[in-house]
């Protein structure tokens, strides 16, 4: 390693003011400290690298790993093999650890595959209502990550580390563009269901960016945001008096102290808190979506209504301004009763993936219809992504393990090459077959910041006066995914 | 004159001597590549990427070429395995990509090398696919 000396090491900490103010209006040159947003507003829009493709991104996480041999990577020799060991040659360079030992290849009894569209692409039985979309998808076959658990590769896909403490991509995003609504936090977390997503806000916060750019998690309901609401004993005209006295002595003291950046920095959040608390309900609050699109996104049906209203409220936020939303898929009720379910099949993966798949086929086929109905697809980014998938081999007699060597994501909207698919998996569907091929995560965050303007290699933060990007020292943009 | 001669000689042989015997020591092949080496060059390839990314052509190529000399080990390593073709051209590749990291720095085209970089670090994602142990 390198060593530098001491000016070197001052002047690439930023400690020097005008660096770091200049860093925040540039994300290629990058900010280390707090002065900065003293000086400037650090949500303020900032130009991106080249011409970008979309304004934001709908990041749709599975959470708990969706088999993607059971929904779209068809392999007739997984189908002719079933029921057989695995063939040596197919577990050649992988380490497996599956609890119970490596299970003999498996296919569930119900499941059947049918090619849609002009791009004829593959789907199976459990989404119906997503293939009619086939031909708006640019699916990635080849997709691998570093699996452990769940957790940790939830880490990986957000953040790039199997450690907390990066930055997720969100935060990246707004701290390189800024925001594009002053009254909305411009980088959301949604989730379904009655509880946070596992590991929680390491998955959605700043690491050693600012503070202000992590994301705000939004609770399911009219209520999104804890606190927000003001006591129910106090008059909104009471309120508004309040917040005006407040402000007229926070002016006197600007006026007194006109160099004092924290002041206005406070005052200023003050005012978002403020516009906040009318913006952020009415953002999320669907009393005045039609029957007609609520049931689009089936919110008429008890799995997949919760999932739906999500994603509505993914689409009103896009319609906003919001740079990033990303979409934990929440446990869905368990048809048995008792626990609720993630997509982690280890055993029933049939009644599992039955179940998931209803919660979530007719909500994100509603999305794709409701953005293109509205001239949104061409300005959004969709991203359907898992921390990993599952084996083609069998677990528990009837359910799958992990599997972090091939497996298949899809973007859709913006500047994407609709109704194409890139690399393929092994013959059974259990490694990615041409590894120059392979789509590591931090290979999907450099496309995804690709179409938002941004060279993964220029989007810079200077920590520690250690340069950071958002794909760590790798990312390769999937250049064919794209259309350009 | 040859008595002047003959200690500066002396002096050559002698140094001649110590670069052969590390050059041998270097590219003699480890009985296991051990964590700190690992470390070592994960260190260095993260201090390179920060450096190109903050045009440090004195620094980069610094990094560059501590890398280079851990990949002899590497490659030293891989070669003395009978069943490990991939991984010795894996290690070739990469030192290949460090001296075009240090060409690239020094004629400014800090864009060049940190694709090289890139392309380093996804060397070594994909030896370790096949060849990490844990």
């Amino acid at each position: 390693m390198s060593t530098h000396s001491r000016r070197d090491f001052l002047a690439q900490s930023g400690l020097y003011a005008g660096g770091a103010a200049l860093g925040t209006l540039l994300p290629g040159l990058g900010l280390q400290s707090a002065m900065a947003s003293e000086i400037v507003d650090p949500l303020a829009p900032k130009q991106p690298h080249f011409t970008p493709k979309v304004k934001s991104v709908i990041w749709l996480h599975q959470n708990g790993a969706p088999s993607t041999i059971d929904l779209y990577d068809y392999k007739p020799q997984l189908h002719k093999l079933a029921g057989q060991d695995v063939p040596a040659s197919f577990l050649k360079g992988i380490k497996t650890s599956t609890q119970g030992g490596v299970g003999k290849l498996w296919v569930a009894p119900s499941r059947t595959f049918k090619q849609y569209g002009e791009s004829g692409a593959y789907f199976s039985n459990l989404l119906p209502n997503l293939a009619e979309h086939a031909d708006k998808l640019a699916f990635i076959k080849s997709s691998v990550t570093v699996g452990a658990t769940h957790d940790i590769s939830i880490l990986k896909l957000n953040t790039g580390d199997l450690n907390p403490g990066r930055p997720s991509l969100g935060a990246w995003i707004v701290y390189a563009l800024g925001s594009a609504n002053p009254d909305l936090p411009p980088y959301v977390v949604l989730y379904d269901g009655n509880r946070e997503p596992s590991a929680g806000s390491q998955n959605w916060n700043s690491g050693f960016l600012p503070a202000v750019y992590q994301g705000v998690a939004f609770r399911p309901g009219n209520s999104p945001i804890l606190y927000l609401d003001g006591p129910a004993a106090r008059a909104a005209q009471q309120q508004r008096a309040s917040l005006d006295l407040l402000k007229r002595l926070n002016g006197f003291g600007e006026a007194r102290y006109p160099s004092d950046t924290e002041l206005r920095a406070r005052v200023k959040s003050y005012d978002l808190a403020d516009r906040m608390q009318t913006a952020a309900p009415a953002a999320v609050d669907l009393g005045k979506e039609t029957l007609a699109t609520k049931a689009l996104y089936g919110i008429d049906d008890e799995v997949s209504g919760g999932y739906g209203e999500t994603l509505l409220r993914a689409r009103r936020l896009v319609e906003r301004g919001v740079r990033f939303v990303q979409v934990v898929t929440g446990d869905a009720p368990s048809p048995k009763g008792g626990e609720r379910l993630s997509w982690d099949a280890h055993d029933d993966l049939e009644v599992n993936h039955a179940l998931k798949a209803r919660q979530v086929d007719r909500p994100i086929a509603g999305l794709l219809t409701d953005l293109k109905a509205r001239g949104l697809l061409d300005t959004t980014l969709v991203v359907w992504t898992s921390e990993f998938s599952r084996t083609s081999y069998g677990q528990s007699g009837n359910g799958r393990d992990h599997n972090p060597w091939g497996y298949t994501q899809w973007l859709a909207g913006g500047g994407v090459k609709a109704g194409t698919t890139y690399g393929e998996t092994d013959e059974i569907g259990l490694q990615t077959a041409d590894k120059d091929k392979a789509v590591d995560t931090y290979d999907l965050t450099a496309t995804v910041l690709q179409l938002l303007g941004l060279d993964h290699l220029k989007t810079t933060f200077l920590n520690n006066g250690r340069s950071e990007r958002p794909t760590v020292v790798y990312g390769r943009v999937v250049k064919e995914v794209l259309d350009v | 004159m040859r008595q002047a001669i003959l200690p500066i000689a002396l002096l050559a042989v002698l140094a001649a001597l110590t670069l052969t015997c590390a050059s041998v020591r270097s590219a003699e092949a480890p009985a296991e590549l051990g964590t700190d080496l690992m470390q070592a060059i994960d260190d260095s390839n993260k201090s390179l990427s920060s450096n190109i990314a903050l045009k440090d052509a004195k620094a980069s190529a610094s990094d560059a070429r501590d890398i280079n000399q851990d990949f002899v080990q590497v490659e030293a390593f891989f070669a003395a395995r009978p069943d490990a073709h991939d991984a010795v051209d894996l290690a070739r590749k990469t030192r290949d990509l460090t001296d075009l990291i240090v060409r690239s720095v020094g004629g400014g085209n800090f864009d060049a090398a940190a694709d090289s970089a890139t392309e380093l670090s996804r060397t070594c994602r994909t030896c370790h696919t096949f060849y990490k142990k844990s």
